[in-house]
């Protein structure tokens, strides 16, 4: 009987139906027409013309589209490797059973469950020039204001503030969960050894987390790279789109300038850099992995 | 040195970490306080200043407000419309595609596996410019199945789902195929119950996200009636001083978050362990 | 028990005929903010201030005038294009949306206006009603593809009580404004050592639409035709280096507030946080509301004036003006009579729209006595004439802006060299007009 279980059968397919042609329709088939859209001239109420690779052209000859590239890597730069050591400084911090850290954990993930527009309104009334808390806190020191949704390099510095707050959740919890999979007995064994906490943690914890780090900056990195309800609600990509990302990009040019055959075309581009990001990282991880071994 | 000392809790952690992990999160509540104070605020008060919030009197008034007046209700709804509709669509078909993937022969499974394994790398940009046009051609804009129709596509449930259903040992279903029990029985009544903790996982994640979504909601649900609460609450902030103020603003995202807040402080232990079991792999 | 029964029956009638008579409603879209809060419930206009509050209470008496028919108002985050973009495309477009007449060229060309020719002639109201700016403005291919609602500018709104602490009033009461570039920096030097405050209060921060609506002022004082083509925009004169440069300078020699944006702007400059707000039309309503209150920064100190002609050639200045549109869509013809409606109602209101401070577009609200007794009118009347739009064959003008303000505003900061904002600026825009 067992064996007719575990046989190749074709009804034994239909379980995996539902969910390809859900995968069909609306993944594979949308894009390989986005690539088609991107070889086309077309707006958004129509008018397909072919025009091969004129699209992407234009978009890696705009300077705008250089920026943003520059602006999403710098974020994604800073952004990332800081939710990583807060998230497991958070969680090391925090590996307790007592009430106050069981709070506080509460407390560091309660922010992920708020909508973007929430989170930006909340930072937006913080960063606000005159009205906002920084203008007050400034204000009360004496210090000169500072601009943080107007200005050069501040304008993207606040949105990633914005954006740690919102995510930091999540890489806390997920190293929580590693940390608790640590085996006792090598703490033990430290213990005996009378080894400082600065060994333990070099030389235990972290090794032992090695995947757990890997796959929280694998996540934040395809995630960050998509920023994009921040930026617009917050600075709108000003000031002279010195916080302009990628996404927001290839929604102004599609939305705004109705131009989606272009926008198409920027949103290959993208998922082209996505892939070599995710797949350059992965490749780090596992040569690492070889040389330690 | 006692003995107890070498527990992983009190090697990887101290007293020190912990106090300044509470000041960081006096810094992360801080934002939230500020709101609340302002949302207490009369607007006319705070329109000559902002610091009037660290002063009496303290009203209701922008609560009422919204009580009286706002569509935040119906965004509400429409959110949690969406956000319930796709993480029962995404748990079904993940469950189904993951056990099968997992557990049953058929032709092709290794290379469609494959094929979807190499959906995870496709982002929602590559593909929202073309699926915003095909939505076009069968009018689901503005509509609830239009907004979840979208994420149901994720390949992330069926690739963490299949893997929970690898994680299954086998002799439990091969016990279940001695008593002849038809496929479907075996993953319906069997298998599924087991993979509660992965369902719920899946379950929240796919939650949170839908209920976060921004871009698809705010070209798809451009009618007011059909706004999430995301897309709702983008659209009240604008030019604020001059309309709404900042005192009803406040009370908008505090009243907009209530629901949620309350939620994650009731479920608060399951949320954690259900995240946390995502990492376990 | 027959009481009963015939009250059922009346009760159940009358469910029945309203039912019958189930109202039409309008789908109506707009930006002017979200004010439910203040003036959701209120039906009196004539009490209403600022744009949110009256187009709000106008919506609202309109409904109480005309019980079969509701009007569903949403509200848009200015300008709203992109959304109504995605709404056009998936043929979910509202009945009628409000719209810049810069913005109409690129809808109507691609036939997504309806033309309101006998929608309005039906109601009574004649394209002769309306002054030849407004009228032209919506006219496009002969047809008439909005009502016109206003003509607006942007101002010099002057706080005198500051000015009066630097010595720049004259003996009649009224500010002292530059007449000249040199003027301008040495008032604007004169008030900040008097009152340690800036001279001018400007929206810079997360907007390009103010940078080129000044920035287009400057060019057409200089008569500069950087628009020859519609096509095509030349900004590699001297004229356009002498209009950044002057809006650079402005920056360089802190005559402005720094950092703002529009929100804060708008209430630092209600709070006395300098001499002169430059920005539109639409706030003389407000502010003067506010000066009428006692104890606050404008109480009895405030007048308002048009941009000073900071270049000899010509006294012009950038206008453009809202309209109300009917995008493209099956409608029934009690709907479109409902829309007419609605459009008759706004004409007939057009004075107390104009109470914002944008000038009207009905000839009859001009010449009343009700508008010229307004405050504030006769000191800035002269836009009516000096008034200037972009020519109308320049599509995309909503996307040209935000390039022009955003390479503008980066040599304003100091970012990018003059030279190098103009030559991006140009660039940019005229790529995007040649792969419309």
């Amino acid at each position: 009987m067992a064996e007719s279980y575990r046989r190749s059968r074709w009804t034994n397919g239909l379980f995996v139906v539902p969910y390809l042609s859900v995968f069909l329709t609306l993944l594979v088939f949308p894009l390989g027409w986005g690539i088609w859209l991107s070889l086309n001239k077309v707006d958004l109420f129509g008018g397909e013309r072919f025009i091969g690779l004129k699209n992407y052209a234009r978009v890696l000859s705009d300077p705008i589209f250089g920026q943003a590239v520059k602006n999403t890597l710098i974020f994604v730069g800073v952004s990332v490797p800081t939710l990583v050591i807060l998230g497991l400084f958070l969680a090391l911090a925090l590996n307790k059973t007592t009430k106050g850290s069981s709070f506080l954990r509460g407390l560091f993930f309660a922010s992920s469950i708020l909508s973007v527009t929430i989170v930006t309104l909340i930072w937006r009334i913080v960063f606000i020039p005159n009205d906002g808390l920084m203008a007050l806190i400034f204000n009360y020191f004496g210090w000169q204001p500072i601009g943080f949704l107007s200005t050069t390099g501040w304008s993207l510095f606040s949105v990633g503030v914005a954006t740690v707050w919102w995510c930091i959740g999540l890489p806390m919890m997920l190293f929580l969960a590693a940390l608790q999979q640590i085996p006792k007995d090598l703490y033990e064994a430290a213990a005996l050894d009378n080894a400082s906490r600065w060994r333990v943690l070099t030389r235990i914890t972290l090794p032992s987390i090695k995947s757990t780090i890997m796959l929280v900056a694998i996540i934040q990195v395809v995630m960050q790279f998509q920023l994009f309800g921040q930026a617009q609600l917050m600075t709108n990509g000003g000031p002279a789109g010195s916080s302009r990302p990628i996404v927001m990009y290839i929604y102004e040019i599609g939305f705004l300038r109705w131009d989606i055959g272009m926008g198409a075309a920027a949103s290959q581009i993208l998922f082209l850099i996505i892939l070599c990001a995710a797949m350059l990282q992965y490749w780090v991880s596992t040569r690492k992995e070889e040389t330690d071994a | 040195m006692k003995a107890l000392n070498y527990s992983p809790e009190h090697l990887t952690s101290n007293r020190r970490l912990f106090w300044i992990a509470a000041a960081l999160g006096v810094i992360m509540m801080a934002p939230v306080a500020w709101i609340i104070g302002l949302s207490l605020k009369d607007n006319a008060e705070l329109l000559k200043g902002t610091e009037a919030v660290f002063s009496f009197p303290y009203t209701l008034v922008n609560y009422a407000n919204i009580l009286e007046s706002s569509s935040v209700f119906g965004w509400f709804m429409n959110s949690m419309i969406v956000a319930v509709g796709q993480t029962f669509g995404v748990l079904l078909l993940s469950s189904l595609a993951g056990y099968a993937f997992a557990r049953l022969e058929f032709p092709f499974r290794k290379t469609l596996f494959i094929i979807v394994l190499f959906g995870l790398a496709v982002p929602e940009q590559a593909v929202i410019i073309a699926r915003h046009q095909m939505f076009n051609w069968f009018d689901l804009h503005n509509t609830h199945i239009g907004l979840i129709l979208p994420n149901l596509s994720s390949a992330f449930g069926v690739f963490l789902m299949t893997q929970f259903f690898r994680a299954i040992p086998k002799e439990i279903d091969e016990a279940a195929m001695l008593d002849n029990t038809s496929t479907f029985r075996i993953f319906w009544k069997v298998l599924l119950p087991l993979t509660l903790p992965a369902q719920a996982t899946l379950g929240i994640f796919t939650f949170l996200q839908a209920w976060n979504d921004y871009w698809w909601p705010l070209i798809s649900a451009t009618k007011s009636d059909m706004y999430t609460l995301t897309i709702g609450i983008a659209s009240s902030q604008t030019n604020f001083a001059q309309s709404e103020g900042l005192g009803f603003l406040g009370a908008q995202a505090i009243f907009a978050s209530l629901p949620v807040v309350i939620v994650y402080i009731f479920f608060q232990r399951h949320i954690v362990t259900a995240v946390s079991g995502g990492a376990v792999k | 028990m027959k009481k009963l029964l015939l009250g059922t029956t009346a009760v159940s009638l009358l469910a029945l005929s309203s039912w019958a008579n189930a109202n039409t409603t309008i789908e109506l879209q707009r930006f002017f903010g979200a004010c439910e809060a203040e003036y959701g419930k209120t039906t009196d206009v004539s009490a209403a201030v600022g744009e949110c509050g009256i187009i709000t209470t106008l919506v609202n008496k309109f409904e109480a005038d005309n019980p079969d028919i509701d009007v569903k108002v949403t509200t848009v985050e200015w300008p709203g294009y992109d959304q109504l973009n995605a709404q056009l495309a998936s043929r979910s477009a509202p009945d009628v949306v409000s719209m810049h007449y810069s913005a109409m060229s690129d809808y109507q060309s691609r036939g997504l206006l309806v033309p309101l020719d006998k929608l309005l002639k039906d109601q009574g109201i004649k394209a002769t009603d309306f002054t030849d700016a407004a009228i032209s403005s919506v006219t496009k291919e002969g047809k008439v593809y909005a009502l016109p609602f206003d003509n607006w500018t942007m101002l010099f709104h002057v706080n005198n009580n500051l000015m009066k602490k630097a010595d720049l009033m004259k003996a009649d009461g009224t500010p002292m404004l530059p007449t000249s570039r040199d003027e301008l920096f040495a008032q604007g030097k004169q008030f900040n050592e008097a009152t340690g405050k800036p001279y001018l209060v400007q929206v810079l921060a997360n907007e390009t639409a103010t940078y080129a609506r000044i920035f287009y002022t400057l060019m057409m004082q200089q008569d500069s035709k950087f628009f020859a083509d519609p096509g095509h925009i030349d900004l590699s004169g001297e004229d356009a280096k002498a209009a950044l440069t002057l809006m650079k300078n402005i920056m360089d020699k802190d005559l402005s507030t720094k950092n703002m944006d529009y929100p804060a702007a708008v209430s630092a400059f209600a709070n006395g946080a300098g001499g002169i707000a430059v920005n539109g039309t639409w706030l003389i309503g407000s502010y003067d509301a506010q000066s009428k209150q006692a104890n606050n920064a404008l109480s009895d100190g405030y007048s308002v004036f048009p941009v000073p002609q900071f270049f000899k050639q010509k006294d012009a200045t950038y206008a453009d003006g809202h309209g109300w549109v009917v995008p493209r869509g099956d409608r029934s013809d009690e709907k479109m009579a409902a829309i007419g409606k609605l459009f008759k109602f706004l004409y007939d209101n057009d004075y107390e729209w104009s109470r914002t401070g944008h000038l009207p577009t009905v000839k009859k609200v001009i010449a009343s006595d009700k508008f010229k007794s307004l405050p504030h009118r006769s000191d800035i009347a002269k836009i009516a004439t000096t008034g200037q739009a972009l020519p109308a064959g320049v599509l995309r003008q909503f996307a040209i802006q935000d390039i022009l303000g955003e390479e503008l505003g980066s040599a304003v900061t100091g970012n990018k060299s003059i030279d190098d904002a103009l030559e991006t600026a140009q660039y940019r825009i005229n790529d995007l007009l040649e792969n419309i």
